[in-house]
């Protein structure tokens, strides 16, 4: 992460409410894709391919099982494959179901790159002004996974020091499991009330008290902004117009390349893989210069 | 270990239940259903399925049925037809048979607070597709039942008209409440 660590808070958090906001609200296939696969991408910049990789193998079992959720509860559509229990389960209901997997898919790795480039830090420089104890509990709420996951490791292995875990039987490891969950659980809800008065302590949130951060608006950043707010507004109102409509039941309509469809992708690929490119052009840029010399 | 083995057969146990509930059919067996010959001394119904008050507010059907060919030129979907009554058959009984029979899709649950079957939608025409206020009623004898259709056991000779209403029953001739 190279570009993305020298942009301004501002474009940045921009940018990822757009992304976000038009990959829930599109109902295309080929959009949900070309965001599915530029969110990948751009997680596997950040996070490296081995981790990429390793949190597929979770959420690929996961994209499975939404995917198959659909059609045990919709039985529209005009494909009938079979009957389960006198319901019709119908190609239709699992092609949606397949798309809403990968929508809600896009959402999570998005999500998660959000979390990796706009840390706590960054966010309280945009709102610790306007919304200060929004954005304080905003901030350590998106925090506590990451921490938990820390905590529970440290317990687990305090736990394991203490010699709990000697019965061989899995049933007694699950019920050991379940002790440092609760241990975790009160921990944290403890930590949460320090956390709350320490910040207080330190006069957070009161008036003429003031932050130091060194963000400084630069001519790309307002490029940058310039680019996602023009595709962003320019896709909104495509939506609006129903460009990218597309129905499943009865039938699922069909992929036609109208001009105005082709545009509307071209647009949507351009600033979903707008990160991706932005780091390796920098990738690149680096390269480059240090051969120079 | 005894109790690895405990929570191993628990667990066997709960997939056995799952997968024997279940029961798949293939298409055509599915729609291979057997419809009684009406003799002499059989007790019949007559069924109707119409959907003709859509054209009447055109304006506000989904696009997706209005551009595709889904609805029935004349806007019925079940000509008069007349079935055999069995013992104990409900207006939903009647219905899903002859449905199954004319391979027509048609889709429905159980509602637990009216302690009847609900249908959503016959011919891929469900409720809420013409306007938030249409669905699918039905009709025994000229008057509005008014409960559910799996409630409402039939009579010799009884005449069942099943009517899509694009206005909570007021444009097809059906005012009144509701009754549990």
């Amino acid at each position: 992460m190279k570009y993305f660590d020298r942009l301004h808070p501002l474009p940045a958090f921009v940018y990822f409410l757009m992304i976000l906001l038009l990959t829930m609200f599109t109902s295309h296939p080929v959009a949900v894709g070309i965001s599915y696969f530029s969110a990948l991408f751009f997680c596997g910049m950040l996070l490296g391919v081995k981790k990429l990789f390793a949190s597929l193998a979770y959420t690929l079992p996961i994209t499975l099982l939404i995917a198959l959720a659909n059609p045990l509860f919709v039985h529209r559509g005009e494909t009938i494959l079979f009957f389960l229990n006198d319901n019709p389960v119908t190609l239709e209901a699992i092609l949606y179901g397949v798309q809403s997997a990968f929508m809600i898919m896009a959402v999570f790795y998005w999500c998660r790159n959000y979390s990796r480039v706009m840390t706590s830090d960054k966010f309280i420089y945009l709102f610790g002004r306007i919304l200060p104890k929004l954005s304080l509990i905003f901030s350590l709420s998106l925090a506590f996974l990451p921490k938990l996951k820390r905590k529970y490791r440290e317990i687990d292995r305090a736990q394991k020091a203490l010699g709990f875990y000697a019965g061989k039987s899995r049933f007694d490891k699950v019920r050991a499991k379940m002790r440092v969950l609760s241990i975790l659980l009160t921990n944290s809800l403890e930590s949460a009330v320090t956390t709350a008065d320490s910040m207080r302590a330190r006069g957070y949130g009161l008036k003429g008290r003031s932050s130091f951060a060194l963000y400084r608006v630069t001519p790309a950043d307002m490029a940058f902004l310039a680019a996602t707010l023009l595709a962003g507004s320019a896709l909104v109102v495509m939506l609006f117009f129903g460009v990218g409509d597309f129905h499943y039941y009865p039938a699922m309509s069909k992929l036609s390349w109208s001009p105005l469809f082709s545009c509307f992708v071209l647009i949507f690929a351009l600033l979903a893989f707008l990160p991706t490119a932005s780091e390796i052009r920098e990738d690149l840029l680096w390269h480059r210069l240090r051969s120079k010399i | 270990m005894k109790k690895d083995l405990l929570a191993l057969s628990v667990l066997v146990f709960l997939l056995i239940a799952l997968f024997s509930g279940t029961r798949i059919q293939s298409v055509e067996d599915y729609y291979l259903t057997h419809i009684d010959d009406i003799q002499k001394d059989s007790e019949t119904v007559f069924l109707t399925v119409r959907c003709d008050s859509v054209f009447a507010h055109w304006e506000d059907l989904d696009p997706v049925l209005a551009e595709g060919s889904y609805l029935p030129q004349d806007g019925i979907v079940l000509a008069r037809t007349e079935y055999v009554l069995r013992p104990g058959d409900t207006v939903y009984d009647i219905l899903n048979r002859a449905m199954r029979y004319n391979k027509i899709p048609m889709e429905c649950a159980y509602s637990i607070g009216y302690e009847s079957v609900y249908v959503q939608g016959i011919h891929h025409l469900y409720e809420f597709s013409c306007g938030e206020l249409s669905g699918w009623m039905y009709q025994v004898n000229g008057v509005f039942p008014n409960y559910g259709c799996s409630r409402f056991e039939l009579s010799d000779k009884d005449e069942i008209v099943w009517i899509y209403t694009c206005d909570l029953g007021r444009d097809i001739g059906a005012g009144g409440g509701w009754q549990r």
